[in-house]
């Protein structure tokens, strides 16, 4: 869920790419154990499209509703979670078109040995201890989120499709 | 005796000087329209903010509206006079921390006893979503069993788009909560410019809030009725200087209009607790009818005569008198203290002219041109004018409708006006407010909980605060719930399964904690529009609800539907203008078979044809009002005068003239307010002037 969230700052760095590929890295304090996931992101002019191709799973977001997909089958997601990631994914949009101010608005950004920290001033705060972001000659190379309950997830870029 | 009339005027202002600090004026207007108790009630709903709301749409929601609505509200931060800004779905730091305090009480809790077995499924489950679901779950170290579930209150009112507020499909809103009451001018004034000069900055931005009909009204009305006072003055000095051709009888009279209305202000705002100074302005219009006495005085050369007393003038005073003294009774409070007003100063007016204009040393009237003959022309019956009247008032009475609407008396302001549609149009909420009480806070969160069961849709302090019993079951309900077991069979299957060791060690400890129920600060809930009152005896909040009526049924409920209030006050004053409205047709008919006898019917179509044209004019083309109504009761004053003098004339031509200038005056106090753009006093302007062409007609036609 979370997931979709960060995953916009992809598309902050490098604006005029439509899809990349990822990998993101989780660890669940909880058991003490990570989970390695490989996947495609596609932003499109509304909503966007991340496919997994390992588990034939496809999250579609068409700017109103969502859709997964699990090989080729819809399935039907609890209303709570679709909710909480279109919430997320209409931020995803609207920072994808450059909205700085919006950034500013929801973060206090701090900038430490050319790393960036965001830090979540709203309601986000109750659930997300801070965003790190790594950049090597302005290429987006890391970000990593700090969770409240201890989990973290980290996606690394790997390389940029279209 | 020669200065005697400006003596008294001098005592007038000095009384007046030395009384200042006992004069009272109220300048509530909804006072007048409104039941006592509607206006506590409304009072009562702006304590609780209620029409202080402001809201400012900003159209569309592309990147730009974005940035517009956060500039907006950077800006409207700054003001003074600004509560609180609102333009995301995001709760209060406030509410934040209520729902972190009061969690296990507000959360709905499964209370089911679970196994061993239960526990460890459940487990398992959260276990293998860490490893391999695509979504991320993350899990509650307090709460792993997801027995406690707390759903968000969102407002009943407000849509979004995204975590911001939206109107509708129109575009981002911006809700404001002001703290101007309704009385401050100065302040409302201030606010409304300020806000006018961020908006105009932003194009494609609309702004709204109660206040400003105040402001920009009231701007409309004082330039409309100081041009009109402005025209009505200098036709009326015109006319009586043209028309008396005598400088000193022209300043004498004015002397005299200016004391009654003093004298009249003097007893009024003196003996009323809160007279009106609506009421003061248009008793102050209709002291111009007792120009009529002079005017009849002078046209018949009664200064000079030997009589001590005309009696025409008697009877049209006296038959005046007594039609203003019953309507001073009626429980409309803009017509009593009018008609007390009245009572007064046309008292005052009538004893100087008649008893002190005598020594005034005024010079005869000389008449310079010949009066037509006046029995020239065709001429119509006083019963065929009688019947004729009859019929206009039978066409009336079948075309008959009431506009109950106050708000439609007021200056159209069709901007300010199509500003608030585009906010009622877009935001296509079902839910109006009400007021709900109780003796104490407890009892008024009862009362929120217990209307919010007996209508289907609501939103109130109830859809966040549990009330008292609620809480006690809750709160019991925790305590029997055995959560030590609970925890050790979770530490147990957690090793089983595979999660860290005291991972969950401190699970649902949050619920064991004592828990106790107090009421929050029942005003961290302002960002929703809802807060608690107390005027020190009893607790007031507002409800928003789908069936205002069915909420009445309550004891506790008020409708504050200020459209609602205005019309069943409306209706009880039409009610109450047709009762005393008959009593005093009954007297005057009385008093005017008394004075004028055998000439009853032609007397009486003084009142009635000038009536029945103007009703019959009116439903023609539209609704009546509580104005038109009230400028009938005028005519039926000046009828009165008009038809005692014309039946006992003895020189008719000197009393057509008399009538013909008092005529003019009539329309230069009254018939001016025709050109006004505020329906209120065009409604005057309308009546007088069509009774003034309809008693022109009488007296050219009646025999």
């Amino acid at each position: 869920m979370l997931k979709a969230f960060f995953l916009f700052f992809l598309f902050l760095n490098v604006l005029y790419a439509q899809s990349y590929s990822f990998t993101e890295v989780r660890y669940s304090d909880a058991i003490g154990k990570s989970m390695q996931l490989n996947g495609e992101i596609t932003f499109k002019k509304e909503g966007l499209e991340i496919k997994y191709p390992k588990s034939q799973r496809v999250l579609n977001y068409d700017g109103e509703e969502i859709s997964f997909f699990e090989d080729k089958k819809l399935i039907e997601l609890p209303e709570e979670q679709i909710s909480n990631m279109m919430h997320y994914f209409d931020i995803l949009k609207l920072l994808h078109d450059g909205n700085e101010d919006e950034l500013k608005s929801r973060f206090t950004i701090k900038e430490l040995d050319g790393k960036t920290f965001l830090s979540p001033t709203g309601a986000l705060k109750y659930y997300i201890e801070h965003i790190e972001l790594l950049k090597i000659n302005n290429t987006l190379k890391y970000i990593k989120l700090f969770l409240k309950n201890n989990d973290t997830i980290t996606i690394n870029i790997t390389n940029e499709i279209s | 005796m020669k200065y005697l009339n400006h003596l008294l005027l001098l005592v007038l202002l000095l009384i007046g000087f030395l009384l200042k600090d006992h004069i009272h004026i109220s300048t509530n207007l909804l006072s007048l329209f409104a039941s006592k108790e509607s206006v506590e009630k409304l009072s009562i709903a702006n304590h609780l903010g209620y029409s202080k709301e402001m809201l400012i749409a900003v159209k569309g929601f592309s990147k730009e509206s974005k940035k517009n609505v956060r500039a907006i509200t950077k800006k409207l931060q700054s003001l003074q006079d600004i509560e609180f800004v609102q333009s995301t779905l995001t709760p209060s730091q406030d509410i934040a921390e209520y729902y972190k305090k009061y969690y296990p009480l507000l959360a709905s809790f499964q209370a089911k006893k679970l196994t061993k077995k239960e526990v460890q499924k459940q487990l398992q489950t959260l276990y293998d979503k860490q490893l391999h679901s695509v979504f991320y779950t993350s899990i509650d170290k307090n709460d792993p069993l997801k027995l406690f579930h707390l759903e968000l209150t969102k407002s009943a009112t407000l849509k979004h788009k995204g975590n911001m507020i939206a109107l509708g499909e129109y575009g981002y809103l911006i809700r404001v909560q002001t703290n101007i009451p309704p009385s401050e001018m100065g302040r409302a004034k201030r606010l409304y410019d300020e806000v006018q000069s961020i908006t105009k900055v932003f194009p494609g931005t609309v702004a709204f809030a109660p206040f400003f009909y105040t402001v920009e009204n009231s701007a409309a009305f004082k330039s409309d009725v100081q041009w009109i006072a402005i025209l009505s003055s200098i036709v009326l000095i015109l006319i009586y200087f043209l028309l008396l051709r005598n400088i000193k009888l022209l300043i004498e009279t004015l002397v005299t209009l200016f004391s009654s209305m003093v004298f009249a202000a003097l007893f009024s705002t003196t003996l009323f607790d809160n007279f009106n100074v609506l009421s003061l302005a248009f008793g102050m219009s209709l002291t111009a009818v007792s120009i009529d006495y002079l005017l009849h005085y002078h046209f018949h050369n009664f200064y000079e005569s030997k009589k001590r007393v005309d009696k025409n003038v008697l009877y049209g005073f006296l038959t005046t008198l007594s039609a203003f003294g019953i309507f001073s009774f009626i429980p409309i409070p803009l017509i009593a203290q009018i008609s007390f007003f009245a009572l007064f100063s046309l008292s005052y007016a009538y004893v100087v002219f008649s008893f002190v204009f005598p020594y005034l040393g005024i010079k005869s009237y000389t008449r310079t041109t010949e009066v037509q003959s006046v029995s020239s022309g065709r001429k119509i019956s006083a019963l065929s004018l009688f019947f004729i009247s009859l019929i206009l008032l039978s066409y009336s009475a079948f075309h008959f409708k009431l506009d109950a609407n106050i708000r439609n008396l007021d200056y159209q302001n069709i901007s300010l006006k199509s500003a608030e549609n585009l906010f009622k149009h877009n935001s296509q909420s079902s839910l109006v407010p009400v007021i709900v009480e109780a003796p104490s806070k407890e009892s008024l969160i009862e009362n929120l909980h217990i209307l919010k069961h007996s209508v289907s849709k609501s939103f109130s302090l109830a859809s966040f605060v549990l009330d008292k019993k609620t809480c006690e079951q809750k709160r019991d309900a925790l305590k029997e719930y055995n959560f030590t077991q609970l925890r050790d069979y979770i530490e147990d299957a957690s090793l089983k399964v595979g999660f860290r060791d005291d991972y969950f060690k401190d699970a649902y400890k949050f619920a064991e904690k004592k828990q106790v129920c107090i009421l929050p600060n029942l005003n961290i809930f302002q960002t929703f529009s809802l807060s608690a009152y107390t005027d020190g005896k009893r607790w007031y909040s507002i409800a928003l609800v789908d069936d205002a009526q069915k909420a009445q049924t309550l004891p506790f409920v008020t409708d504050i539907n200020v459209k609602a209030m205005f019309d069943k006050s409306t209706q009880q004053m039409y009610k109450n203008l047709i009762l005393f409205g008959s009593l005093v047709l009954v007297i005057i008919f009385v008093l005017l078979l008394v004075s004028v006898r055998k000439k009853i019917l032609y007397a009486l179509n003084y009142i009635l044809f000038p009536l029945a044209l103007s009703m019959a004019v009116l439903t023609t083309f539209g609704a009546i009002n509580i104005m038109h109504l009230f400028s009938l009761i005028i005519l039926v004053a000046i009828g009165i005068d008009y038809g005692i003098y014309m039946s006992n004339s003895n020189k008719p031509t000197h009393t057509m003239i008399a009538i013909k200038y008092s005529l003019l005056s009539t329309f230069a106090a009254f018939g001016v307010l025709i050109f006004s753009s505020i329906v209120a006093l065009n409604s005057i302007g309308m009546v007088i002037t069509i009774g003034c062409v309809a008693i022109y007609i009488l007296i050219k036609v009646m025999r």
